[in-house]
Parts: structure tokens; C-alpha cells; sequence
């Protein structure tokens, strides 16, 4: 099963805002739209999710079903002036999905929130939101979800905890979801496969694997006495407290860890610090 | 399909008395006729006294002239202005809150028809309207007759005309139900305003300014003989003329045949304009 948009074309008087954009998603795999704000992955979500008409190109299903998508587009945005429960069986019996006690409260555990509480949902952290907003998203469990920014606003352990979420959803529920971001490190934690897209088109589309040796700019290890390391020194680290930054663009960081390793020096951490813009000159290139 | 509509029509009603905005609403237009009312009990009594001295003069009033009768009338003059802006105001809310909230996407992500969405919105604000009407007319009668009695109605429209306390009842009854058809049309409007805005301000704005424009185009009795019929503006006091000596149902009927058709056909036009906008 998946689902593809076929050559999308969208203009705003003058302005194209997507042009010739294709993408496709499988069941359970976990799909990236990478991209700056304004390049176009908020438009083309809209149009997968049938809010806004393209001017050319069609959103194709290989097996219909009765909610073929359920999405977040922009912010989870919610009744505040309503609890979770009463958001959740709103939005359940307008869409004739089960709205009894029982479905809710497998809906909001599903997603991790508390079926107890009874606050309005604008006393909620952002988190939380999203987590509501991914239970109506799922109400009446369509195949594919769309998920556009979902890691703005939230914080470290809120960017963990969805993205947990979003994984469980793909590899156990067999779910496919697109994900938009312009966060190159989430979404290559987050996905199987990313597309790159700049100014309304898409410009690649590669595996995080690769992605990640291109977006990478430096990466900072963290460890005990680096400052001490001789590898390190050499390879022009700069040390601060416990950690040490490699600016040199293209490290190979596999084999100068093993030299670490060799030396003796403890690492906790190596982690790469990314840059789109890297992504998108090198898809110009 | 009538099932997924009644559950869009429960959740519609569901969400507009869970907002304070509603109830706020409410609370002013019980407010308004608390102040009608005071303002009657201080004052209402030396003014129709200086008004009226000549005419108790010359004719026997029954009973006392600040009455609940004349009271409710002064409520029923709020049909002109307050009442349809505050309606207005709640209505046009219904859509315009949610198109900047976003949960006008989210409601449109749950792969629901905009018809059948937009189309049940409309039916609730045509339903609240009527109620709201019902309500005012209810709690005006209630405090206006629990604190001035009954006694004759004295009006003018086109000249003094004088009722007797039964036949005030029935004609403020049906100026009332008359009134509903105009509120509506007033709140229909606003939420065709809310369909091509979409933005709670600016809808405010243009809702007063069509309201006002109304009002002054019916000042203005604009057209002659059938087209002075068909204009709305001059269809919207269809509600004053129970209170004309005789009583004429054939211009009433075909006022409020023809303010029903406006309604209509600013429904279809709300429902076809919100299907074909994209939903931002």
C-alpha cells in the first residue's frame, strides 16, 4: 500500500510555489520533507490532506480506504476551550468514528496522555498538543499520516517522546508517515527516507545515511580528559570543558573514533551538528 | 449520511455553549432589557405623562400606560439594532474562530464533507437565532409583566394606535415571531461574511457596516411598488406592521415569503462559496 503525489504544480498569483514536486510513501516507512521555511512542504501536505486544490498533478492511493490520511498541518490546533476527551469525541462522531468511553480512552493512551485529566486543553504544553492532535489524526486508523513541523516548539524531551511515538507508529502499526521539518538532525533520527526540497521542487532524495555525511558541518564529541588526546590535537579539535568540536567538513569520523579507542580516551557521545543549507547547495550543484 | 449530519449539528451546538463568547451574549442582551427596564421604572412614568396629558383628557385608558405591553414593545425595538449585531457577533464566531485557530483544518482533515460542514453551521445559526429571540421575547415578558402588569399598548406607527391589553399580547407575540425571519436574515448574512473572510475582525466590521447600511436603506424605502416589496433592507421591519390598526396578513405573509427566499439564497451562496475555497 502507499501513497504518491504525482507532479504537483501550485502557483499564487505570480509565485510557484510547488513545481513538478512527486513523492510517494510506503506503509510503515517513515518518509521525510525536508526543506527551509517557504520552500513549499507546508502547501503540498495541504494538498495531500485535500485542503487545497493543486493546479496540476494528483495525490494518488493504491488501496482506498474509507480515512485514507490523517494529518497535523502547521500547529496541532485544538478547541482549547475543551478537555482532551471532549476534543477527542468531537472529532470522533463528526467523523463516525467510535466515540464511546472505552474508544477514548484507548485513543488518548495511545498517544500517551492521561485519560484522567479533565483541564482545558489550553492549559496543555505543546507536547501534549501534538499528542492530541495525533489521536484525532489516527481516529478511524488511516493508513498513512502526515505530520508537518511536528518537532517545532517542543522541547528535548517532547522531541524524544514524539518521535518514539511516530516510530512505534510506523514499525509496529505498519503506519506510513510523512514527516516535514526543517530540523536536519530530527529528521534523520526520524526517517527512512528524505526528500530534499528548495524554493518548491524537489532536489534529491536520499537515505538520512547519506544525508547525514552531507548536511554534517562538525561534530562534537563529549568524553572524559579530550583535551589531553593526541588524536585529537592533531585532527584540529577545538576543547571546550568536556567536549570537542571537528569543524573539518569532510572528517572521516569512523576511523579517527577508532584511533580514540586505540589511544585509550573515553568518548561518551559523537555527535554530528548539520546544516541544511549545506543539503540544498549541494543539491544545486 | 443524516447520522454523520445530526453528529456535525450535536458537536455545532456542543461547542457554541462550551465558549464564554455565548454566554456573554446572552448575558448582554438580558442586561440590555434590565436597563430598558430600570430606565422605565425612573423614567418611563413623567414622560408618557407629558406626552400623553392631552390625550387622557379627551379618552379612558385602562389600566396604567407604563406597562409591561409598552415595556416588551421597547424590548422588541432592540430587533433594529442589538439584537441582530449580537447575533451577528456569536454567529459569525462559529466560523471565523476556528478558520484562526486552525481547527477549521483539523475539523476538514477528518475527511468530512465542507457541504455537509458548512451546511450544518447554517442550520445551527438559524436554530440558535430563532431561540435567542424566543428567549428575549420570554424574558422580557416575564420581568416587563412581573413588575409593570398589563394595561393598554399605545404605539406610533404612521399614527397613534391604541391596543387592548389581549390584543397587545398576540400582536407583540407575532412581532416577535415575524421578527425571528429578519434575525435570521441578519445572522445568515454574518456567517456568509465569516465564509468569504474568514478573520473574526474584519467580519465584525463588515457586519456592522451591512447592519447599519440596512438600517438606513430602510429608512430610505427605497424602489417603487413591487421592487419597494423585493428590496431586503425594506423587508427587515416587516415585524412593525402588527402594529398597524388592521392587521394586513397578505403583506406580512409575502414579506416574510420573500425574506425567507433571501435567506435561502444566501445560505446556498455561503455553502457554494466555502465549498470552493481552499481551506488555508
Amino acid at each position: 500500500m502507499n501513497i504518491s503525489a504525482r507532479e504537483i504544480q501550485k502557483t499564487y498569483g505570480k509565485t510557484t510555489v510547488l513545481n513538478q514536486v512527486s513523492i510517494t510513501c510506503q506503509a510503515g516507512e517513515v518518509v521525510g520533507l525536508l526543506g527551509l521555511n517557504g520552500a513549499g512542504k507546508s502547501t503540498l501536505f495541504k494538498i495531500l490532506m485535500g485542503l487545497v486544490s493543486p493546479d496540476h498533478g494528483e495525490v494518488v492511493t493504491s488501496n482506498p480506504h474509507k480515512k485514507q490520511l490523517g494529518g497535523i498541518i502547521e500547529k496541532p490546533a485544538l478547541y482549547e476551550y475543551l478537555n482532551a476527551r471532549d476534543n477527542l469525541r468531537i472529532f470522533a462522531e463528526i467523523q463516525g468514528a467510535a466515540s464511546d468511553s472505552e474508544a477514548l480512552n484507548a485513543g488518548l493512551r495511545r498517544v500517551g496522555l492521561d485519560v484522567h485529566r479533565e483541564d482545558k486543553v489550553g492549559n496543555y504544553s505543546m507536547g501534549m498538543k501534538q499528542r492530541l492532535a495525533i489521536a484525532i489524526a489516527l481516529l478511524n486508523d488511516p493508513p498513512f499520516l502526515v505530520l508537518d513541523e511536528p518537532f517545532s516548539g517542543l522541547d528535548p524531551m517532547g522531541v524524544i517522546r514524539l518521535r518514539n511515538l511516530i516510530l512505534e507508529l510506523a514499525k509496529e502499526k505498519g503506519i506510513g508517515v510523512l514527516v516535514s521539518s526543517h530540523l536536519v538532525d530530527e529528521m534523520i533520527r526520524t526517517c527512512d527516507r528524505i526528500y530534499v526540497i528548495n524554493r518548491g521542487e524537489i532536489i534529491r532524495e536520499d537515505s538520512p545515511r547519506v544525508l547525514v555525511d552531507q548536511a554534517t558541518r562538525s561534530y562534537v564529541l563529549t568524553g572524559e580528559s579530550l583535551d589531553q588526546s593526541e588524536v585529537l590535537k592533531g585532527s584540529g579539535a577545538h576543547f571546550q570543558g568536556n567536549s570537542a568540536r571537528i569543524t573539518d567538513p569532510h572528517p572521516n569520523i569512523g576511523a579517527l573514533l577508532k584511533e580514540l579507542g586505540a589511544e585509550g580516551t573515553t568518548l561518551y557521545s559523537c555527535v554530528p551538528e548539520t546544516d541544511i543549507k549545506m543539503l540544498l547547495h549541494a543539491g544545486n550543484d | 449520511m443524516q447520522g454523520m449530519t445530526n453528529a456535525i449539528i450535536r458537536a455545532e451546538w456542543f461547542k457554541l455553549f462550551r465558549q464564554s463568547r455565548t454566554w456573554y451574549a446572552l448575558g448582554a442582551l438580558l442586561l440590555l432589557q434590565v436597563v430598558l427596564l430600570l430606565n422605565a421604572w425612573y423614567q418611563g412614568g413623567s414622560i408618557l405623562d407629558m406626552l400623553l396629558d392631552n390625550l387622557k383628557q379627551s379618552f379612558h385608558f385602562q389600566g396604567e400606560l407604563l406597562n409591561g405591553h409598552l415595556l416588551v414593545y421597547i424590548v422588541l425595538n432592540t430587533m433594529w439594532f442589538h439584537l441582530p449585531l449580537i447575533l451577528m457577533i456569536v454567529v459569525s464566531g462559529m466560523l471565523t474562530t476556528e478558520a484562526e485557530t486552525g481547527t477549521l483544518r483539523t475539523v476538514m482533515m477528518t475527511g468530512i464533507s465542507k457541504r455537509r460542514y458548512i451546511a450544518s453551521k447554517f442550520r445551527v445559526a438559524i436554530s440558535f437565532t430563532a431561540l435567542t429571540v424566543v428567549l428575549v421575547a420570554l424574558t422580557s415578558g416575564s420581568l416587563s409583566y412581573l413588575f409593570f402588569g398589563t394595561g393598554d399598548l399605545f404605539v406610533f406607527h404612521g399614527a397613534l394606535n391604541f391596543f387592548e391589553s389581549p390584543d397587545a399580547f398576540f400582536r407583540l407575540g407575532m412581532a416577535f415571531i415575524a421578527g425571528i425571519f429578519s434575525m435570521v436574515f441578519f445572522s445568515v448574512s454574518s456567517l456568509l461574511l465569516a465564509v468569504i473572510f474568514r478573520e473574526t475582525v474584519k467580519t465584525w466590521i463588515v457586519a456592522a457596516f451591512f447592519l447599519i447600511v440596512s438600517n438606513l436603506l430602510l429608512q430610505m424605502q427605497i424602489g417603487q411598488g413591487w421592487t419597494r416589496k423585493l428590496f431586503f433592507a425594506n423587508l427587515n421591519d416587516t415585524w412593525q406592521l402588527f402594529f398597524e390598526y388592521h392587521i394586513n396578513w397578505a403583506e406580512i405573509g409575502v414579506s416574510l415569503l420573500i425574506l425567507t427566499i433571501y435567506i435561502a439564497a444566501i445560505v446556498v451562496a455561503g455553502i457554494w462559496w466555502f465549498d470552493k475555497k481552499d481551506i488555508a
